[in-house]
């Protein structure tokens, strides 16, 4: 059965000082509170964060700049081991973060389908199967066989979310994805979506489209600066968030 | 100190079963690099030719030395092999950040995919070696086969090399200067155009020099027809001491390269 259980969720990380030479890069991980000093000043990415998803559940991630957003969906992804709590997911997970990833700029759409599809752990049976599906619902067409620098943002953004959504995830994950898609794109994606979650899957998009979450989600996780601060179904939260709008009028 | 092993042993397994990613990663990058080129990788040949002739010539005049074309044909292979290796080891884990951030992939995916570049890149230089061997007329002998194993224990230890100093790169990124400036002393403290071991501070380095001795497991079979028991017996220690210390780096820290880069 698919499901995601998230119990006291966290993840903290020394900032660590990089032996160099030259001027000390303070830069840290986008997100999270710092605390601490001297050597014990780390980052606070995520702090006890619980939620449930189950089969079904179209999860919306909302917050602030800097919340928590990327960070909770790469440790659903398995890039950030969490030091704290605990996460449990039943199901095949695939990640959309960066639409780019992994693309490479001189190969063509159709070599680029096949060295994801590796990169995903496909076989070259698997990736041959599913070419054709992918290259017509990404509706490249002829382009499929130029160079990928050739594509336009949301031709490379067509293809990226074909290639994820092709093998059909069970547990299909999304940061800001969606922007660059046209509408009628966009419309076609929704509806894989809803498909998806349909067959009994499970989606998490992070997003500060409001209208494209209400129109996907069914759920809504909100984090403020790495904190839960909300997970409700998508109704309430929105319906909170128009009674605030209406009482700051 | 068994969940470091077991996790660097789970990553290490990882990436062999994707092997298909990294030889394909490695294929590509090889053709982006002289995609808009005429003559493509064979630029790699030319380059090598190019680089051991120059040495021959400047350094070879009046030498009485037999075979110093074929000694130096074959030091330079190893050691721009070396070369190249470690210097693009160092700043590994910064080139590959999207994927080490965005992708789920073990750290020895990008360990065998820059091994592999390595190796083919290589493959070329090791055409333009054998040319030269061939028309100065080195006597082929079966001992050339102690250097075929040579190359093969050099391809070895490579993923070892390149982890080590990718982890220390992540942590250090002031390595990469400091690694690139030592390479280029490298070349002149390193026996491959000058004939050791020599007398004083060159015989220091000669002896102190581990890559003298990957040098002379490929040369010597070669050029003298012999066996190096000594040479092959000291990669051998260096190439168990290099994996070990590669595991053992990559169990500790591979959870903790994607918070430094």
């Amino acid at each position: 059965m698919v499901s995601i259980h998230a119990e006291n969720l966290g993840l903290s990380y020394k900032v660590r000082q990089k032996m160099t030479l030259g001027l000390r890069d303070r830069r840290v991980l986008a997100g999270g509170r710092i605390e601490g000093m001297g050597r014990d000043r780390h980052v606070t990415a995520l702090d006890r964060v619980s939620f449930s998803l189950e089969a079904g559940d179209r999860l919306g991630l909302v917050g602030a700049n800097g919340a928590g957003k990327t960070t909770l969906l790469k440790v659903l992804y398995g890039i950030y081991v969490p030091t704290k709590g605990r996460v449990a997911i039943e199901g095949r997970v695939d990640a959309l973060f960066n639409i780019g990833l992994g693309f490479r700029p001189e190969a063509t759409g159709r070599r680029n389908i096949e060295l994801r599809g590796l990169i995903n752990g496909w076989s070259p049976d698997e990736i041959k199967v599913r070419m054709d599906e992918i290259i017509v619902f990404s509706e490249l067409g002829d382009f499929i066989d130029l160079p990928f620098k050739s594509y336009s943002q949301g031709m490379a953004a067509r293809l990226a979310f074909s290639i994820a959504t092709s093998f059909e995830p069970e547990i299909l994950l999304m940061d800001e994805w969606i922007g660059a898609g046209d509408p009628n794109f966009q419309d076609k994606a929704r509806q894989r979506m809803n498909e998806m979650a349909e067959k009994a899957g499970i989606i998490v998009l992070a997003s500060h489209n409001h209208g494209l979450l209400k129109k996907t989600c069914n759920k809504i996780l909100e984090l403020h600066e790495s904190r839960l601060r909300t997970f409700c179904s998508a109704e309430e939260w929105f319906g909170k968030q128009a009674s605030s709008d209406e009482s700051r009028l | 100190m068994i969940a470091v092993l077991t996790g660097a042993l789970d990553d290490i397994s990882k990436a062999m079963r994707l092997h298909r990613v990294w030889v394909a990663l490695a294929h590509e990058d090889i053709g982006d690099q002289h995609r808009r080129t005429t003559l493509g990788p064979i630029w790699l040949l030319i380059n090598y030719l190019a680089f051991a002739g120059t040495f021959v010539v400047i350094f070879g005049e009046n030498r009485s030395v037999p075979h110093f074309a074929a000694y130096v044909a074959t030091g330079l292979l190893v050691w721009l092999y070396f070369m190249e290796v470690i210097t693009l080891s160092v700043t590994l884990f910064a080139r590959e950040e999207s994927f080490i951030k965005g992708t789920t992939l073990p750290l020895t995916i990008y360990v065998m995919r820059l091994t592999m570049q390595s190796v083919i890149r290589a493959g070329y230089a090791l055409v333009g070696c054998l040319a030269i061997l061939l028309l100065v007329r080195t006597p082929l002998t079966v001992d050339w086969l102690w250097s075929g194993l040579a190359l093969i224990m050099i391809m070895i230890v490579t993923p070892a090399v390149i982890l080590v100093f990718a982890v220390a790169g992540a942590f250090f990124p002031d390595l990469s200067f400091i690694v690139q400036n030592l390479m280029r002393i490298g070349t002149f403290i390193t026996p491959v155009f000058w004939i050791g071991p020599g007398q004083g501070i060159r015989g220091e380095f000669y002896r102190w020099n581990p890559f003298t001795y990957f040098l002379e497991i490929v040369r010597l079979p070669v050029i003298d027809a012999e066996f190096p028991a000594t040479a092959f017996g000291i990669c051998t220690i260096m190439i168990v001491l290099l994996w070990v210390l590669a595991v053992l780096l990559l169990g500790r820290c591979r959870k903790k390269i994607v918070f430094v880069l």
